[in-house]
């Protein structure tokens, strides 16, 4: 019979559905367990307040948080006035359909590079041709380059969605194109942009690639006191040169200890994230 | 009528309302710093990495002999390693990625659908490195027990890196998928279930068709992260130079170590490399290639991710 093929088909179809999404979700599920169980035995107060030792095989990690925080707060400032300007001339100041979905195009391609060419580039560029040596404003300057594209098109993405007549209604006031974007525009996309740079800022948080060659050091590094020759310790690389030390226990206990505070670090920048993409899916909607 | 309107009045905005002003001077600095960084690096890749073309010619990407030493630079077995690995990635995570990409959109019901999506969300930014953590930890033990038969010399082989970056594009593609799939409007379904198909018939000819471009265009994104992830793979690649076998189709060196582009690049090689000329255009050559590898991977994705929406909207 015709109709029974189809219908032993079509639960062929349900069991394999069924069967891949379970392993594939119970697998990562119990991997990501196993990261956090592993994580919370190595973490203690002691462990977060202490500087390394050893060679990251005793002590803790209170200068690899710092650098990594230092990182984040120095690629935020960066992102943050950056992507407002280009996403601004991109949606406000230029109108050309052409010119817009050309810069478009080249925002995803640049969303694509690859992490590593940036810290090739930056090692050549900054620690090398200008002589800053290893610093944490160039490390801080790459991580914003890299997310550059992702915050761009987010807050241009927010300023599409502005309903017409709240710009209309500016211009009946009589308002300038300043006030116009000060009041109405950057307002209204704010949920979008900060989501986006939030987001941008949880990938940029987890990089290695880009500052292990232009701003970071395994060991030596404490508070940065300038901007040239001024490497800091980051949690990233940390963890990078301790899994290559990987047949030392106690080495492996503190890499474990240190994936779990990137980890939280990165949900918790998620987590700031999430009210304001719930209320840019709202702005959305309206 | 609306859409006219909305255009029209941000088309007022873009005239010049005065010759001159700050939050528009400001932003066109800001745009052109952005663009002269990105412009900068371009032309960086190009500039210092082409001598190396010049010199060794085609034979910088056909030969496997890269001996820095004796100035000798054959990229051969970096390309396919790159190449092999992120494939392999692509085609482990497919199956997976598509099943429960399916499973979240067709099957479950929202309640747990929205679990399951931030789950897989949560784990897309995970940093590479930790998957490098997993990888050397638990993956290249496993994988030298597993495939003791073939006598892999360690557990750092390609396929170890190729595993890795299949769990690690996983929820890229997966969530991607899902987004196209869930934007296939919900008549789609009811007519197809309301004729009789069964969900499969259904799936294949309703939701299918309308959905594919965007997963297309998800399955790019993902080999364009795994072509340009450097840390996980430097972790269990093994990184030995030069090994290629002599037919493009055998499956020995899925357990030998290897090395992709990547792994290269992300090396202290670098260091090396800085301040001599031929190696360093070597290097910056590699990059160059990935350069491109990615660049047309990235286009192609947003091409297809075009004409779908073009053939949706008639």
């Amino acid at each position: 019979m015709v109709s029974s093929i189809r219908i032993w088909k079509n639960q062929l179809f349900i069991l394999l559905v069924y069967l891949s999404g379970f392993i594939t979700v119970s697998l990562l599920f119990l991997g990501f367990i196993l990261l956090l169980s592993k994580g919370f035995q190595s973490l203690s107060l002691e462990f977060l307040l202490s500087p390394m030792r050893e060679g990251g095989i005793s002590g803790g990690i209170f200068y690899q948080i710092l650098g990594t925080l230092i990182l984040a707060i120095t690629t935020l400032f960066i992102v943050f006035p950056l992507s407002m300007g280009f996403a601004l001339v991109k949606s406000i100041y230029i109108q050309k359909a052409f010119v817009k979905k050309t810069m478009e195009l080249f925002l995803y391609i640049l969303n694509g590079i690859p992490s590593v060419l940036f810290g090739i580039f930056g090692f050549f560029f900054f620690v090398k041709y200008l002589g800053w040596g290893k610093s944490w404003f160039t490390g801080g300057f790459l991580l914003a380059m890299m997310i550059l594209p992702t915050t761009t098109l987010a807050l241009s993405e927010g300023i599409n969605r502005i309903s017409s007549e709240y710009i209309e209604n500016g211009l009946a006031l009589g308002m300038r194109k300043t006030q116009i974007i000060f009041s109405i525009i950057l307002p209204q996309s704010f949920s979008s942009f900060l989501s986006g740079v939030l987001l941008g800022l949880a990938r940029a948080v987890g990089e290695t690639a880009p500052i292990m060659f232009t701003a970071t050091i395994f060991s030596g590094a404490t508070i940065p006191t300038g901007v040239k020759e001024s490497p800091i310790l980051s949690l990233p690389y940390h963890i990078f040169n301790l899994v290559q030390e990987s047949y030392h226990p106690q080495a492996l206990s503190n890499a474990w200890g240190s994936s779990l505070v990137l980890i939280m670090l990165v949900i918790l920048i998620s987590g700031i994230a999430l009210p304001f993409r719930l209320r840019a899916h709202e702005e959305a909607k309206v | 009528m609306g859409i006219l309107v909305f255009v029209s009045s941000k088309a007022i905005l873009s005239k010049p309302t005065f010759p001159f002003s700050v939050t528009g001077a400001f932003s066109l600095i800001f745009t052109l710093v952005s663009l002269l960084f990105f412009c900068g690096m371009a032309l960086f890749l190009l500039i210092q990495g082409s001598p190396i073309f010049f010199q060794e010619q085609l034979s910088f990407i056909t030969d496997a002999d890269w001996f820095y030493r004796i100035n000798q630079y054959g990229a051969a077995s970096m390309i396919y390693g790159t190449i092999l690995v992120s494939f392999l990635a692509i085609v482990l995570s497919l199956p997976f990625a598509l099943g429960s990409a399916i499973l979240t959109s067709e099957f479950l019901p929202n309640s747990i659908r929205v679990y399951v999506k931030s789950f897989i969300e949560l784990l897309a930014g995970i940093p590479s490195v930790v998957y490098g953590l997993l990888g050397v930890l638990f993956l290249r033990p496993l994988i030298f027990k597993w495939f003791a038969p073939f006598s892999p010399e360690s557990g750092d082989t390609l396929l170890t890196a190729s595993v890795i970056l299949a769990v690690m594009i996983l929820p890229t593609v997966m969530s991607l998928s899902e987004d196209a799939l869930r934007g296939v409007s919900k008549e789609h379904r009811e007519v197809a279930l309301s004729l009789g198909l069964t969900r499969l018939e259904t799936f294949v000819h309703g939701v299918l068709p309308r959905a594919i471009p965007g997963i297309i265009a998800a399955v790019l994104l993902g080999l364009g992260r795994a072509l340009g992830e450097t840390i996980a793979v430097y972790l269990v690649i093994g990184r030995a130079d030069n090994r290629l076998s002599d037919s493009l189709f055998s499956l020995k060196p899925l357990f030998e170590a290897g090395q992709t582009i990547t792994s290269k690049l992300g090396g202290s090689e670098l260091y090396i490399a800085y301040g001599e000329p031929t190696h360093w255009s070597a290097m910056i050559g590699l990059g160059l290639i990935l350069f491109v590898f990615v660049g047309v991977i990235v286009a192609m994705g947003e091409a297809v991710n075009w004409l779908g929406r073009k053939y949706q909207h008639g």
